[in-house]
């Protein structure tokens, strides 16, 4: 360790207290900014696995707003609007579809158990394809009468493949097989035959949306374009354009907060500032002697600018660390408050996220330093020494 | 060694404009112990800051082997007070956070010398500290204090030493402890200017100044 660094570090080690608050003030500041930044990273990247998982290119939903759609397909939100499976025929008969399917997104009310199921209605056939992710306990339903139950909907009704389950319409359906943990929102509903749903809902042609996958993804517009003039009252929803509008709402979610960390980083450098120059005027009478024993303007500078320095460098990785260790909690209370969040890690550890944020704070601790450092140098050593 | 000749110096305190030295002419050579005493505001403290270049005097010349002083740069005047001068102040201000070896230490940090173990246990050997360099100063005694801050103020090999009331806040023991160890040094060859209102060391000194109303008046 340098001579100057030691002597910085000492100074700082005589006000423990006050140097521990002020550094602690740096740590909380950087400690957000790494989490809205790895939040951020997280989240996409945790968005684009939840889209790939789909397995699916893009929607055709009955015209409306493209954040219901996004919401549709990542959570299965309830639209209170249906298309006409007759659509169906136009997409099949599309040149270049793969797949398409009939989804239907309701929400069942059961006044015996006082609960509304949330029901997903699929073609079990395709289900595989359109969750690929999936594991299943059990087998994927094959009769009208059997369903799929999400994890936690098996978890909190205590069923297991084989039991019964009562529907809010009376019916009762057989329990074919258990989708195994996703952690995302699948886990809320109940899937069954789209028939058996059309059926439950009194809605026997209709279906949310037609998820649909292409031969060929290079000619979706194409694809696109000819249902969109085939079809009218529909609207098609690629992924990437839900990938967009949730990047988006996010974003937005990202400005604000960065907007707060950077006013929080911004008083925690004038508490640095503020920490110092104390420290500086509390010091006058050294610093005079300091210059009659030898040293320059430039080295106060210096030993100055070192105690900024160790402060915000040993505040960022304090923050780093904090930041790590709550990531836990961090994720508890975003998956809480906000409507969609994809599953997996959404604070990833990222080392160039950390080195950013810490040099980040380095720079600013610089320029928060720089202020007390050019007072101190300029301390007439013949005053200071007179006290 | 060091000469002053003519020198003047002169601020502002408020309105009112305040002559601390009215033409002092002085010289101090090397080996010599002189002790300047005086009453309280009449010029000795300026004399001595002119003395180690940390002070210019409003007119006069001060010349170190010679050299002019009274143009140089800045940065010139620090290296002459880190190779040709060390000081003790009467407060002692040693750093609290260091220990008694890295106080002494300290001028060779400014000096980019390194601070080699050898040189510092002898200093501490020489004013009797050998036994406390891993203390804090807040551990010292106000003597064991002082001869710390003679060590720093020793450590650059300076030609010479510039004591601003080294025994005020000491008891007549202490005092004379430290008196006895500037005696030593400017035995070995070592030019020690000394302030003092202690009228009984001023008197065993090789020489002795008064500075009265910003004039020498006895020498």
């Amino acid at each position: 360790m340098s001579g100057y660094l030691k002597l910085a570090g000492k100074n700082l080690l005589r006000h423990r207290t006050r140097s521990a608050l002020t550094m602690l003030g740096i740590a909380a500041s950087v400690g957000v900014l790494f989490s809205v930044l790895s939040f951020n990273k997280g989240f996409t990247e945790g968005l684009a696995v939840e889209l790939e998982r789909t397995g699916l290119h893009f929607m055709v939903v009955p015209s409306g707003c493209a954040h219901e759609v996004a919401a549709l397909v990542l959570h299965g939100a309830v639209i209170p609007k249906f298309l006409d499976t007759k659509v169906m025929e136009h997409v099949i008969d599309t040149a270049g579809i793969d797949l398409a399917t009939p989804i239907l997104v309701a929400q069942l009310p059961d006044p015996q158990r006082g609960k509304i199921d949330l029901i997903y209605g699929v073609d079990m056939s395709v289900l595989l394809a359109i969750k690929p992710g999936w594991e299943i306990i059990g087998k994927i339903p094959e009769q009208d009468n059997e369903i799929l139950l999400g994890y936690e909907v098996a978890q909190h009704e205590k069923l297991q493949p084989g039991d019964q389950f009562s529907s809010g319409a009376g019916t009762t359906l057989l329990v074919a097989g258990i989708v195994g943990l996703t952690g995302s929102q699948d886990d809320a509903f109940v899937y069954l035959p789209i028939n058996t749903a059309q059926k439950l809902l009194d809605h026997p042609s209709a279906a949310t949306a037609i998820g649909v996958k292409v031969t060929d993804p290079t000619r979706m517009v194409e694809i696109t374009d000819a249902l969109t003039a085939a079809v009218p009252g529909i609207q098609i929803v690629t992924m990437g354009e839900v990938m967009n509008s949730i990047s988006n709402l996010a974003a937005s979610a990202r400005a604000l907060s960065l907007a707060i960390v950077l006013i929080a980083i911004l008083i925690s450098a004038v508490g640095v500032m503020n920490s110092i120059l104390m420290a500086v005027f509390e010091r006058t009478q050294e610093i005079g002697m300091m210059r009659a024993v030898g040293a320059s303007r430039r080295d106060i500078f210096r030993i100055i600018l070192e105690e900024t320095t160790i402060l915000s460098l040993s505040g960022g990785l304090v923050g780093i660390l904090i930041s790590i260790l709550g990531s836990r909690m961090i994720e508890a209370f975003v998956r809480a408050v906000m409507p969609f969040v994809p599953s997996g890690n959404l604070i990833s550890f990222d080392p160039g996220v950390a080195a950013g944020s810490v040099l980040f704070i380095f720079i600013i601790g610089l320029c928060a330093g720089i202020y007390p450092a050019l007072k101190a140098s300029k301390i007439n050593p013949v005053e200071a020494i007179k006290g | 060694m060091i000469e002053l000749k003519q020198i003047e110096k002169s601020y502002r305190r408020g309105a009112e404009e305040v002559r601390a030295l009215r033409g002092v002419d002085l010289s101090v050579t090397a080996g010599e112990l002189l002790a300047i005493i005086g009453p309280s505001g009449a010029g000795k403290t300026t004399l001595l800051h002119i003395l180690g270049c940390l002070d210019q005097p409003t007119k006069g010349e001060v010349l170190y082997d010679g050299m002019s002083t009274s143009h140089m740069p800045e940065s010139e005047l620090v290296q002459l007070r880190r190779e040709k001068i060390g000081f003790v102040f009467q407060q002692f201000y040693l750093i609290p956070g260091l220990s008694v070896f890295d106080n002494i230490a300290l001028p060779l940090l400014f000096s980019k010398k390194p601070a080699s173990r050898s040189k510092i246990m002898a200093l501490a050997e020489m004013v009797g500290l050998e036994h406390r360099l891993d203390h804090a100063p807040a551990q010292l005694s106000g003597g064991e204090m002082q001869r710390t801050a003679i060590a720093r103020g020793l450590v650059n090999d300076p030609e010479i030493l510039l004591a601003d009331e080294p025994t005020g806040n000491l008891d007549s023991e202490n005092s004379d402890k430290i008196y006895t160890l500037l005696r030593s040094l400017s035995q070995n060859g070592l030019a020690t200017v000394m302030i003092t209102h202690n009228t009984e060391l001023a008197a065993r000194a090789q020489r002795t100044v008064q500075i009265r109303d910003g004039l020498v008046h006895s020498r």
